[in-house]
């Protein structure tokens, strides 16, 4: 479903990507993770278009969408949530989906009828609203929501556009243990047909919600592979998990 | 987002109807300065479609009235058109030039969305100044007003024409209000909310904000030609960048973001420009000193702060429900 072939990426003289590939099949669950610096957070600009290749091809469903622009791997079906959160901030939640949910069947270039007229777009919002948890707090502007709801509301945008794969960078950053668990039983509970690419620091979280997982350092692959392929690896221990959990 | 009887429409109403009353006891004067408003409330809305809705902040909005105004000029006055054709084609030739400035500044964005705005303003500004065959800095004289006969109206009758271009700003204020409400203006609030998330859930921005930027060029080219009518005159002035620096104070006094702001703004500058004007020569240090006082008193302009006040003695009326609210965020 998404495909990345021999990614590299220099910031000057520093290579921040390197040789990285990554094939997700369609329904998989596959974490990136590393330490701070690894690169994790350029992968995903990388895959996502915010920042441009320098060599290597990403594939979205068997489409080559390498010279494509965000808004184009959007539409081809790549949704994606952000490390901090990036909403419509003076948009009531509700306003923040049902923006998100007419990108989604692009009604852009309808001007001649009323928004809240589309009574389609109003159910698809509610609905992802029921998803990520916040149908009671669906009025209230953004700024106004907790930090946990708003991270919800992030994951409930990206999943507005009905994307073929799901990225999410950090969804449980800043959370707290209680709003950590909210949001990993959310993510546990999406459809299993949806392809999702996550970074995560928390561990739990990956082994929670994940069955395959990328370990990068120094913009390379350490290893690839299930759970306890990882799990038993001696250099992710020496070089990743013996950290996290000191 | 709005109901049918949103404070924003009930408050248009309100204004209608204030000028339409204004109109019927108004002199020479008034009918004048209503016309005057009436024009200048258009192209403030013109520009509220970029500044306040879009997030596009220009500073070279004047350039596309000074447009209208002079191809309404060469039409009628240079190649003997009559004026309702040549304020059809104005409009037209307005919203072209915006779709070919457009082209290169929609990709800029913040201070080089100013400058840029600015810079190309002034290009046409400079142009104007020195073509000789157009009046150079003398301007243009002559221009005759639209022929409203068929609809019982003698346009160079101020009282008639001030009802005409009041039926015009209610006319844009309309299309507009359906405009801003639709699922397009619904993009243009997000991408001034939030470019890049819009960008990343699927929006080709440039695209909308091209889209905008014609759609504001063309009706403050509607403008200009009505000045023009108005005045009878269009000179290089019309297209200064102090022009341009006039609209978005208007904007900004009047609240961003809503049209009726705009309209408020455009009202409330123009009639304190006459009213001050005409007691002390040194009216622009009142003007000042009023828009410093609501920059920092009423950052969102007088609508903007009349709607958040309006809000909160709702709220207060109704309290316990909002008590509830709270609770649950």
């Amino acid at each position: 479903m998404l495909k990345a072939v021999r990614l590299n990426k220099f910031y000057g003289s520093l290579l921040v990507t390197d040789n990285v590939s990554l094939e997700l099949a369609k329904g998989a669950r596959h974490a990136v993770i590393g330490p701070n610096g690894a690169g994790k957070t350029t992968l995903f600009n990388l895959l996502t278009g915010e920042v441009k290749t320098d060599s290597g091809r990403v594939l979205i469903d068997g489409r080559d969408v390498s010279k494509k622009s965000p808004d184009q791997r959007a539409q081809a079906g790549l949704g994606r949530s952000f490390q901090k959160n990036n909403l419509f901030m003076e948009l009531t939640a509700l306003e923040n989906l049902t923006t998100a949910c007419a990108v989604s069947v692009e009604l852009g270039r309808v001007f001649w009828r009323p928004f809240d007229s589309v009574s389609e777009i109003k159910e698809a919002a509610e609905s992802i609203a029921e998803q990520v948890d916040l149908l009671s707090v669906l009025d209230i502007p953004v700024h106004h929501l907790s930090y946990g709801h708003q991270r919800q509301l992030e994951v409930g945008l990206a999943l507005a556009t009905q994307p073929k794969v799901l990225m999410l960078d950090e969804p449980t950053s800043g959370m707290s243990p209680e709003e950590t668990t909210i949001m990993l039983n959310l993510i546990s509970a999406l459809p299993s047909s949806l392809t999702i690419l996550i970074i995560e620091h928390d561990m739990d979280v990956v082994f929670g919600v994940t069955d395959r997982i990328t370990v990068l350092d120094y913009g390379s692959v350490l290893v690839e592979g299930t759970l306890d392929e990882v799990r038993s690896s001696d250099i992710v221990r020496q070089r990743y998990l013996g950290d996290a959990s000191s | 987002m709005k109901n049918l009887f949103s404070l924003e429409r009930v408050t248009t109403v309100v204004i209608i109807i204030g000028a339409l009353t204004f109109h019927q006891f108004a002199g020479y004067y008034g009918h004048e300065i209503l016309a005057e408003i009436a024009i200048l409330a258009i192209f403030a809305m013109s520009l509220d479609l970029l500044v306040g809705y879009t997030g596009m902040i220009s500073l070279g909005h004047a350039a596309f009235l000074g447009i209208g105004s002079y191809a309404t000029g060469i039409l009628t006055v240079h190649m003997g058109w009559s004026v309702a054709p040549s304020l059809v084609i104005s409009i037209l030739v307005a919203g072209l030039v915006a779709a070919l400035v457009g082209l290169f500044v929609v990709r800029l964005g913040g201070i080089f969305f100013i400058m840029i705005t600015l810079a190309i303003s002034q290009m046409f500004h400079a142009y104007f100044l020195k073509n000789r065959e157009y009046g150079g800095d003398d301007g243009m004289p002559g221009i005759p007003r639209i022929d409203l006969e068929s609809f019982g109206l003698n346009s160079f009758d101020p009282a008639d024409f001030a009802l005409f271009t009041l039926f015009v700003a209610v006319i844009i204020y309309l299309l507009l209000d359906l405009v801003t409400n639709s699922p397009f203006g619904r993009y243009l609030i997000g991408i001034h909310q939030n470019e890049n998330r819009m960008r990343s859930l699927g929006v080709p921005i440039n695209r909308y904000k091209l889209a905008i930027f014609i759609v504001a060029g063309t009706i403050a080219g509607l403008a200009g030609s009505l000045q023009a009518q108005h005045m009878g005159f269009v000179s290089p002035d019309a297209m200064y960048w102090t022009v341009s620096g006039i609209v978005l104070i208007m904007v900004i006094v009047g609240g961003t973001g809503s049209l009726v702001g705009a309209i408020i703004g455009a009202a409330t500058v123009q009639l304190m420009t006459h009213e001050i004007s005409s007691l002390t020569e040194h009216w622009m240090i009142y003007m000042g000193i009023f828009f410093i006082g609501v920059v920092l008193f009423a950052s969102d302009g007088l609508y903007g702060t009349f709607a958040r006040q309006w809000r909160r003695f709702r709220e207060q009326r109704t309290r316990p429900e909002t008590q509830r609210m709270d609770g649950d965020a």
